[in-house]
């Protein structure tokens, strides 16, 4: 409590002797210099050009496994993967709201992914991401989740995207780095209690293709919706497909669309009609998302550090948080108006989000009630293509034209 | 395919977006991407030593010669309760002995930590800062830390010590007085 007066009172106790023969030793800190972000990033696009050959012009799920085994070896083990691409949409969201600087590092590692992913699609998430990688490698028999189950799963990245934009524009932290499930494996640390996590995934990863990528992984949102864009998108053979589905089965991502018929006149308009009442439900799924962002919301504000430091007061709790802030020269009442802008805030956010996250649910059924274009081969939706190449393995045709070249 | 060039350049121009904060102020702490400890807020809880993500924590102490006393009894070094002013285990501040202590002048006595064993618990920072100049502070190695995105020893910081700093100035220095370079 009386820390502070003490420090600068302590500044005369013992005043630097002066000495006849001893030279001060040097301060060694700065020659452990911080190492640079922004060779990540060069090894990043080098990656990610080797990646875009592997996939679009060898068409190897061969190359497409070395690819990812060397950017787990890279990203996942040298880089000890932070800071990573996945993370940055935070520290560019607290950049933004603050106000303040963001580092090039930081933004090029967020953006550079995002800009691939509109020339070559996801190239990024086959093993350029050392998540994706680690998934990839350890991913044993495939067991398809079924579709209905998929559609509902893949809504939850979008979900967490927003609760996580919210917690870091109003300093609540970085969930998804806190908690993020591979980490202690690239940290080879297996005794804290976030192994338990890691354990799981790598579990369930054995047997579900990439459980984290497609139903955790919120910059996977953002590379979905950019890759829809993509210039170069993944094909099954050009020509001479012979629909005999072994691709969609090799597919365990569920990436593999089958052929689309135009379908009768009354299916047509059954459609239609479908269509027509999910719009009328719009409004609905808003409040409804609305109501869900502003009960959360103080769940959310009480993982705040000033909000919890308020109620610790508030309760007579002598917690270290308590003791620290004694010490400092902040009165309560400045952290209290602190706190309760921050709470204020906050339920304005989430409710926002909420809203927009019943926006984006409508918008995926609508999605799922329209007719995709006519199509009479298989065909890839490059938005959930994870660019792993197992397809390019499965097609008999595919492995035909490749002996011909030799 | 002039529709769809549209939507690759807005979608470009809004990955771009956030290229204009790079025309901000720079250079300031709190500004930057690396964890940093600021040692005027830092109240050695011992969380550095038990929260970090490595097996060895990566703060470690820090002695800033220029504000030492040089004191033949450092509070920093011993115990409180020391029976004798020996270098027993019994008497020493630090639990991994990684204070070395050097005969300078009469009556003068250089402190020196050695980092391979300094565990960052910070017991020999708040000494110092009891009945000394307040010369040792923790703070985070650049060379061990792993630079995680969200740091667990700042989560768990109880005075909200942990700032972020720029590559420029990775290392926070205790105010007064200054340091000579």
């Amino acid at each position: 409590m009386t820390r502070l007066p003490l420090i600068f009172a302590a500044q005369a106790r013992f005043p630097a002797p002066e000495f006849e023969s001893y030279t001060l030793p040097p301060m060694s800190l700065e020659e452990l210099a911080a190492d640079n972000v922004l060779w990540r990033v060069l090894v990043l696009c080098v990656f990610l050009v080797a990646g875009a050959v592997c996939f679009y012009k060898w068409r190897s799920r061969r190359a497409m496994l070395a690819y990812s085994l060397a950017g787990l070896a890279v990203f996942g083990f040298l880089f000890a993967s932070c800071p990573c691409p996945v993370g940055m949409f935070q520290n560019i969201a607290e950049g933004i709201a603050k106000g303040s600087y963001i580092p090039p590092g930081v933004l090029l590692l967020f953006a550079i992914p995002l800009a691939a992913s509109l020339f070559v699609g996801r190239v990024f998430c086959g093993g350029a991401c050392p998540l994706g990688a680690i998934q990839e490698l350890l991913h044993w028999r495939s067991v398809f989740v079924p579709r209905p189950l998929d559609r509902v799963l893949r809504l939850i990245p979008a979900l967490l995207l927003l609760i996580f934009l919210v917690c870091a524009i109003y300093g609540v932290g970085f969930p998804l780095c806190y908690y993020e499930p591979y980490l202690p494996i690239f940290l080879l640390d297996f005794a804290t209690p976030f192994a338990i996590l890691s354990a799981v995934f790598l579990l369930v990863g054995l047997f579900v293709s990439r459980p984290f990528c497609r139903y955790v992984c919120p910059y996977g949102v953002l590379l979905r919706f950019f890759s829809l864009f993509s210039l170069l998108k993944p094909r099954i053979t050009a020509h001479d497909c012979v629909n005999c589905r072994l691709c969609e089965q090799g597919c365990p991502n569920g990436a593999v669309l089958p052929p689309e018929n135009a379908g009768n006149a009354s299916q047509r308009r059954a459609g239609s009609r479908r269509i027509s009442m999910l719009v009328a439900c719009i409004p609905f799924a808003l409040a409804a998302g609305g109501l869900f962002g502003y009960l959360g919301a103080p769940v959310l504000s009480s993982f705040h550090r000033d909000v919890r430091l308020v109620r610790e007061l508030d309760a007579g709790v002598r917690s270290e948080a308590v003791e620290a802030f004694e010490t400092t020269t902040t009165t309560r009442e400045e952290l209290r108006a602190r706190a309760v802008k921050i709470r204020n805030g906050i339920l304005v956010a989430s409710t926002v989000a909420g809203a927009l996250f019943g926006a984006l649910v409508m918008a995926e059924l609508i999605a799922e009630a329209r007719r995709r274009k006519e199509e009479e081969i298989y065909t890839i939706d490059a938005s959930l293509c994870f660019c792993c190449g197992r397809c390019y393995a499965a097609c008999p045709l595919e492995r035909k034209e490749k002996h011909h070249e030799k | 395919m002039t529709r769809r060039d549209l939507i690759r350049t807005g979608l470009l121009a809004l990955i771009l977006a956030p290229f204009a904060s790079l025309f901000r102020r720079r250079g300031e702490t709190g500004t930057g991407y690396f964890w940093q400890i600021d040692p005027d807020k830092c109240i050695q809880c011992g969380k550095c030593e038990t929260d970090c993500i490595l097996p060895q924590s990566a703060v470690k102490c820090v002695h800033q010669y220029a504000s030492c006393g040089y004191c033949l009894f450092c509070s920093g070094y011993y115990q409180d309760r020391r029976v004798e002013f020996n270098t027993a285990g019994e008497n020493m501040r630090c639990p991994t002995d990684a204070i070395v202590r050097t005969y300078v002048e009469d009556p003068y006595f250089e402190y020196k930590i050695d980092e391979e064993k300094c565990i960052g618990c910070g017991k020999c920072v708040k000494g110092c800062l009891a009945f000394g100049n307040g010369s040792l502070f923790l703070q985070v190695r650049r060379d061990l830390c792993r630079n995680c995105n969200e740091c667990r020893i700042a989560k768990a910081c109880p005075a909200n010590a942990f700032v972020r700093v720029p590559a420029e100035k990775p290392y926070i220095y205790r105010k007064p007085p200054e340091v000579k370079s």
